[in-house]
């Protein structure tokens, strides 16, 4: 009698687990299985592209995305009005020009007409009103605003002046706003499928206007996307491009060696070499918009003399970072910018020289030296804990004595984004990436006077003569205006030294021989809609 | 036994509040604003304050752990902080994925085990023995990580055979549950050949020789199933382990089970997913020592947990 309660119990079990193991997943398998034969019927020839990027888009909706593989992703099946090209140029996408108001206090935006979202849907100046409304939370979506809203902060309205003319009231002149309106977040959407989706539900299956047309996301293992015939620009040569999640470094590699993979993103540095040397397989170096930095806590006595904020840049050796801690990827900050932004002008690096360093050192009165608290994070940014330690040592040559603090993540900005008087860090390491590729947003944000904590000015550096040429840059239309007040900026800033400059992080992907057109973005995205396989 | 079972039904109950409040108050010891944490550094003031509102981060903490709990009864476990999708629905996608590789590697792992075992303690000191005995001392050091990259390397580089990664058809399963399963195997196979060993040197197997039963039925009828009750334990707490390593080994081959889940929440601080995940493994950690349990019973009618009435 037992026996068979205990085999009845047994049972249920092992039902229960294979109902509610195999139920839901087989529908998944099935799909899966559906995408995976399509990928092997082509295989031989056909035009699909595989893609192995480490990290899952969160979602594809502009409220609230917020990584480079959202982006990337989004970018296919969803279009900006500008486009921000690899070179930094701001080219017409879905906006054929763009021109401020005589008072600068508005822009007009000239759309592209005869454009249609996947859905069948008239892409017009209504579906741009809604479309920023609902990014900024104003108009009829007042109350939620997207993460990246701040790049239409000084958007006050969104005018329809016709069919495809749009009006963008300005609070205040604000020239960088080309720039932002390129950013890949503020992607249009077809009002329709946005209408479509229920409260606290956020877009998952984008319909916007691009060269590739959604066509599924298994959560935790790729997006498929299809070509899209009917694409304003003229179809891709490309049949579908497939997104693949995979989170290990080595796996991805290993994916491209055995072409389960046309491209892949993050090489890591100890396989470059080797990938190199294979025959099939293409390795690209590109650089990225992050600049990576010590900043100095500028409210402390032993920085109050800027000769020794510079011996500091002096007794680093930035190229010996970047040779043994990155094998080569990246080079040494040459402005507080990187030379892909807008406004970027070459006054560095500071060369490595612990003579100079120790003689101005001596110069301020700090012969022998001093301690100091250096805090850092770890894992946040590419190897941040071992260039640290390496710059300890460096330091130390010249007789600093560093004491490393590092902190998780989020209790480090919680530690040294804060006002002067709770500032426990005389250095801090923290990393800036400029994503609307122009210096308003990388130099503005973290050298004017007005940014100090909460915001993002955490070495409490004040210049007037840089606030004023950041602001005027600010509101002057004309580029090459704009361009040469960033080129005085930046010298100025260059040498006061509020950071010790370090470097500029690189990207390498790797990519089989013959996938061709692809394009590699400085903002690590990976565009495919030029591509073609041979 | 349904007194047994029902038992410890109410028993579990206990720890798996006593498991929500720990995770609970893990995460939130953390120090730091997860708010700040999970907006990023680009984010705005306003944002930050909107997520701290999100997660009830001005509350106190007993009012977010009540807040927390009332949803949970409802069967609402709150929505991922990164995907902005309901955890509910992140786990039931997850899961059965990690269900399908760690029975598949379990089902390895006992065959492999149990047959290494039994041979091993039948001839004993033979060559087969020592070298499947040595074999198991690798697979129970060799880290899954190393192991995974090694079968990657050879089935899908080197030879071409399998897929390296990814989930779909039954070839993308075998690397995966090969690597996780492996240990698991090790492991019984030697459990298996001790608690042999041990029986065989009972004195009711010298009876089952001496009647004259065939070597055969002495070893898996009278031998094996006695063996096995010290088996059957460490293939229950494996399988629980099975759940927890598939952290890496997901990771390894770009599994979506709700290992890798984990793994990328933690990285997004993703607290209610992080807390999901850990109650739901607690629940089916508990589950499996129930059966596990009444295996027991089922394996030793000497076993039966004071009830009478089943009798």
């Amino acid at each position: 009698m037992k026996k068979y309660l205990v085999l009845l119990l047994v049972s249920i079990f092992a039902i229960g687990l294979l109902v509610g193991g195999c139920g839901p997943a087989e529908d998944v398998v099935d799909e899966v299985d559906d995408v995976t034969d399509e990928l092997e019927d082509v295989v031989d020839g056909g035009q699909d592209l595989v893609i192995a990027i480490g990290a899952e888009p969160e979602n594809l909706d502009p409220l609230k995305m917020m990584s480079a593989p959202a982006a990337t992703v989004a970018e296919h099946m969803v279009e900006t009005l500008i486009y921000l090209a690899v070179d930094g140029s701001l080219e017409p996408a879905l906006a054929e020009s763009w021109e401020p108001t005589e008072d600068g206090l508005a822009w007009d935006l000239m759309l592209r007409e005869g454009v249609s979202f996947h859905d069948g849907s008239p892409f017009n100046a209504e579906a741009v009103k809604l479309n920023l409304d609902r990014f900024m939370g104003k108009g009829d979506f007042e109350g939620e605003a997207a993460v990246y809203a701040f790049l239409l902060s000084e958007v006050d309205e969104v005018e329809v002046v016709d069919e495809y003319l749009v009006r963008l009231h300005l609070n205040q002149e604000f020239a960088p706003i080309a720039a932002h309106l390129s950013h890949s977040f503020i992607g249009m959407h077809s009002p329709a499928s946005l209408e479509a989706l229920d409260a606290g539900q956020y877009v998952e299956a984008p319909v916007g206007t691009g060269a590739f047309k959604y066509a599924a996301w298994d959560r935790g293992e790729q997006i498929v996307m299809e070509k899209n015939e009917d694409y304003w620009g003229g179809a891709p040569e490309l049949d579908t491009v497939t997104f693949k999640f995979v989170p290990e470094a080595s796996s991805r590699v290993i994916m491209l060696e055995t072409g389960e993979a046309h491209a892949i993103m993050a090489v890591p540095p100890t396989d470059i070499e080797r990938l190199n040397d294979l025959e099939d397989i293409d390795v690209v170096f590109e650089n990225s918009v992050r600049v990576i930095y010590m900043g100095f806590n500028m409210e402390d006595e032993k920085f109050e003399d800027v000769r020794v904020r510079q011996a500091l840049n002096y007794a680093i050796d930035k190229e010996a970072i970047i040779a043994t801690t990155f094998q080569g990827v990246g080079e040494p900050s040459s402005a507080p910018i990187v030379p892909a932004v807008f406004g970027y002008t070459k006054v560095g690096p500071y060369e490595y020289n612990p003579e100079m360093a120790m003689e101005l050192l001596a110069e301020a009165g700090y012969a022998d030296g001093f301690d100091i608290e250096l805090f850092h994070p770890t894992g946040r940014y590419s190897q941040d804990a071992t260039v640290t330690e390496a710059i300890q040592a460096m330091l130390a040559e010249v007789g600093i004595n560093a004491t490393l603090t590092t902190y998780d993540w989020g209790t480090y900005l919680d530690t040294v984004i804060v006002p002067p008087e709770q500032a426990e860090h005389d250095v801090y390491m923290l990393g800036w990436g400029t994503v609307t590729l122009d210096a308003d947003y990388g130099l503005y944000a973290l050298f004017h006077s007005s940014q100090w904590p909460p915001a993002n000015n955490v070495s409490y550096y004040a210049n007037a003569d840089v606030d004023a040429l950041l602001e005027e840059a600010r509101v002057t239309p004309d580029r090459a205006v704009r361009e040469a007040l960033y080129s005085e900026a930046i010298e100025l800033i260059w040498n006061d030294a509020p950071w010790i400059f370090l470097h500029n992080e690189g990207q390498v992907n790797a990519v089989r021989s013959n996938v061709k057109g692809l394009i590699h973005h400085p903002l690590e995205n990976i565009l495919a809609w030029d591509a073609s396989i041979e | 036994m349904y007194g047994y079972i029902i038992r410890r039904l109410m028993l579990a109950v206990p720890v798996l509040i006593g498991v929500s409040i720990l995770v609970f108050a893990i995460i939130r010891f953390i120090p730091g604003d997860p708010a700040r944490a999970i907006a990023g550094v680009h984010a705005s003031p306003e944002y930050i304050e909107q997520v701290r509102k999100e997660l009830l981060l001005d509350e106190g903490l007993h009012v977010q752990y009540f807040v927390y709990m009332t949803n949970l009864l409802q069967g609402d476990m709150g929505r991922s902080t990164f995907t902005r999708r309901p955890v509910t629905v992140e786990l039931a996608q997850r899961f059965p994925n990690t269900m399908i590789l760690a029975v598949t590697a379990m089902g390895i792992a006992a065959v492999i085990g149990m047959s290494a075992g039994i041979v091993s303690a039948t001839r004993r000191y033979s060559l087969f023995d020592n070298v499947s005995m040595l074999a198991a001392l690798v697979g129970v050091a060799a880290p899954v990580f190393w192991l995974g990259v090694m079968f990657q390397i050879l089935f899908s580089v080197n030879l071409g055979w399998l897929p390296s990664g990814g989930i779909g058809t039954w070839k993308h399963l075998i690397l995966p549950a090969l690597t996780l399963g492996l240990a698991t195997a090790a492991l019984i196979a030697r459990i298996t050949r001790s608690s042999m060993l041990e029986v065989l040197g009972q004195d009711y197997i010298t009876t089952a020789r001496s009647k004259g039963l065939v070597e055969r039925v002495v070893i898996y009828k009278h031998a094996f199933k006695n063996a096995l009750i010290p088996v059957v334990t460490v293939m229950g707490l494996q399988f629980g382990t099975l759940l927890g390593g598939a952290v890496l080994t997901e990771t390894v081959f770009s599994w979506p089970g709700i290992g890798r889940l984990m793994v990328d929440s933690i990285l997004t601080r993703d607290y209610p997913v992080v807390q999901g995940a850990v109650l739901l493994l607690a629940v089916f950690f508990v589950m499996i020592n129930l059966v596990v349990d009444v295996i027991y019973a089922f394996l030793d009618p000497r076993i039966n947990y004071g009830s009478k009435e089943v009798e």
